[in-house]
């Protein structure tokens, strides 16, 4: 039924953003719609493009770290790792067992941080605050915890190319370990609390579904592939650091919904306190700082190489030419990805709904516009 | 694998300087055989010319599949359609034609041994005589892991649009289009995306200048 032979209404063009609170960052969205349906919407990004890659090319490899921290900085270690990971392939360098476990430890407790903003936001969006203030108790225990070990709440600047910076301090694995139980009690109280409620079911519930199919043609990754039931994630099917050591889950949806979306981020959380765990109890003593020399030449070369970072596949691009910069550097960003899917879910779609499934793609706009 | 790529780029001048080295060790047998006894003398100098490394068996089973990945691509597309086949690191390399572009990514998501259906990393470089595109293949239900690429001459710089095949390369070829120049012909919707309608000049062009050109006229 045409909406349009019920009550008469015009098509509007309707700016969501640049600033808006619910687009997480500086996002613009132009929405046409007719009445209350969404009949095409635009996303409009760039706003915060600061041109990293170009920039990347003038620097030397270790001094492109912290540049990594400002891309999706809700997830900065894995930023940290990724670039990290993909120089070391290229050198082959060794990584100390110690540093190994604790890069695991941070990126884990990492992920569970941005999710649990994720899950805070989201609630948020959908109109309840209570668990966004739940949300970041938790996650401020976390920042705690990388403020101790790195000196930064947010953008740590952490990782190096063959190990990492620091060593944990004293008692601060112990922390970690502390951490763990309280966190477990806490995600059951999310789950009772969020999951059991029937007004954030029903907004959520078969909104924004799409199948494995169009997720793979769209090239989406992480939880906004794994949600329509497929199983692809890269500490799986393609190991990378220690994670062959690990045993944990790898959660999947069934309807690729928002709901699907929401409630993998929940437990996907639960798997890496598990990693946590077990990484704690394995962790050796030595040394954190791999033999790297001070001045680091990539072979001449290309070498791509992606991880499973919070919000899909983050992966660095690195053509050098034997010199101590990269001659090009590219930074595969999984929001950016994701984000293409979205004007496709939103055609005919009520405007109530826009935030849901806005919310759900889980989009950093750091890492967006680079 | 620092040694293997070493290798990889130099493997003749490797082998070569090490018969240098193995030649002139018999020729100076008269002598006392100083430079073995002394391996710790040497060492400085004889550093730069390490002993060829083994090649690395991952990079010539990446060489491996980019050869059958030849024969499959121009059985169906012609001898021609695939111009250089290697490895990028470890990872299987063709470089296709230009012309073929589309028709290659298509073969190889439709073909039942490769099933090349998820796009994960595209990108381009500029180079001095060209512009590389560079696509990263995953086969989910196969585990192949690819790397595809064609060549562009600087300008015009033009290549098929992949959307028609991967609806994913829109952006990331929007992206391209925006900071690198290459229009990407039968593309849906070619505009810029980072930087706004009116930039001038594409900024990852190694010739790009920051002050020639429009950045720093907004400071004026």
């Amino acid at each position: 039924m045409d909406e349009r032979d019920v009550v008469r209404t015009e098509e509007m063009l309707l700016n969501v953003g640049p600033q808006h609170p619910s687009t997480h960052g500086v996002f613009r969205l132009i929405v046409k719609i007719s009445g209350e349906t969404i009949l095409d919407a635009e996303p409009v990004i760039g706003y915060l493009h600061r041109g990293t890659e170009k920039l990347a090319e003038n620097l030397q490899y270790t001094q492109i770290i912290p540049y990594t921290d400002r891309l999706d900085y809700l997830a900065a270690m894995l930023n940290n790792y990724a670039l990290c990971h993909t120089v070391e392939q290229a050198l082959g360098v060794e990584i100390p067992e110690r540093a190994e476990y604790l890069r695991v430890i941070v990126m884990e407790l990492q992920r569970i941080a941005s999710h649990l903003l994720f899950i805070g936001a989201y609630l948020m969006d959908l109109g309840a605050m209570g668990p966004f203030l739940y949300a970041f108790q938790e996650r401020e225990r976390i920042v705690q915890m990388f403020n101790e070990i790195c000196g930064a709440r947010l953008t740590y600047n952490y990782m190096r190319i063959g190990g990492v910076r620091w060593d944990a301090p004293p008692g601060w694995l112990d922390q970690v370990r502390e951490f763990i139980p309280y966190m477990r009690e806490r995600l059951k109280m999310y789950d009772d609390l969020i999951t059991g409620n029937e007004i954030f079911l029903n907004r959520v519930r078969g909104v924004g579904k799409y199948d494995t199919e169009t997720a793979l043609a769209y090239g989406l990754s992480g939880i906004n592939l794994r949600c329509t039931g497929l199983e692809w994630d890269l500490r799986r099917k393609k190991p990378y650091s220690i994670y062959d050591r690990f045993d944990f889950e790898i959660p999947v949806g069934k309807n690729g919904d928002c709901f699907d979306r929401y409630y993998l981020h929940l437990l996907e959380m639960r798997e890496s306190l598990k990693i946590v765990e077990q990484a704690i109890e394995q962790i050796p003593s030595g040394p954190v700082l791999g033999k790297v020399p001070k001045l680091i030449r990539v072979p001449a070369g290309e070498y791509y190489s992606g991880i499973e970072g919070a919000r899909g596949e983050i992966g660095f691009y690195i053509v050098s030419d034997g010199k101590d910069k990269p001659y090009r550097l590219k930074i595969r960003k999984p929001s950016f990805v994701n984000l293409q899917l979205l004007p496709e879910l939103l055609r005919g779609e009520s405007m109530s709904n826009l935030l849901a499934i806005l919310g759900a793609v889980d989009i950093v706009l750091g890492e967006v516009d680079a | 694998m620092a040694d293997d790529s070493q290798q990889k780029d130099h493997p003749q001048q490797e082998s070569e300087t090490r018969a240098e080295r193995s030649a002139s060790s018999e020729a100076s047998a008269p002598r006392p055989a100083r430079p073995t006894a002394t391996p710790q003398a040497q060492a400085p100098a004889a550093r730069p010319k390490r002993p060829a490394p083994p090649p690395d068996p991952r990079v010539e089973r990446a060489k491996e599949i980019a050869e059958k990945l030849r024969g499959v691509i121009s059985s169906v597309l012609g001898d021609d359609a695939v111009e250089e086949t290697g490895a990028a690191h470890i990872v299987p390399m063709v470089r296709v034609r230009r012309e073929k572009w589309r028709e290659a990514v298509q073969l190889l998501r439709d073909h039942p041994d490769w099933r090349m259906n998820y796009l994960e990393c595209m990108a381009g470089t500029d180079y001095p005589e060209h512009i590389e595109i560079v696509i990263y293949l995953q086969s989910t239900s196969l585990g192949h892991f690819l790397c595809l690429k064609t060549r562009t001459p600087r300008d015009p710089a033009e290549v098929p649009s992949l959307v028609p095949v991967h609806p994913g390369a829109n952006w990331e070829e929007r992206e391209i289009y925006d900071l690198l120049g290459v229009k990407f012909s039968g593309h849906p919707d070619l505009r810029r995306i980072m930087l706004w309608e009116g930039f001038e000049g594409h900024p990852l062009r190694k010739d790009y200048d920051a002050w020639a050109s429009g950045v720093n006229r907004i400071w004026r």
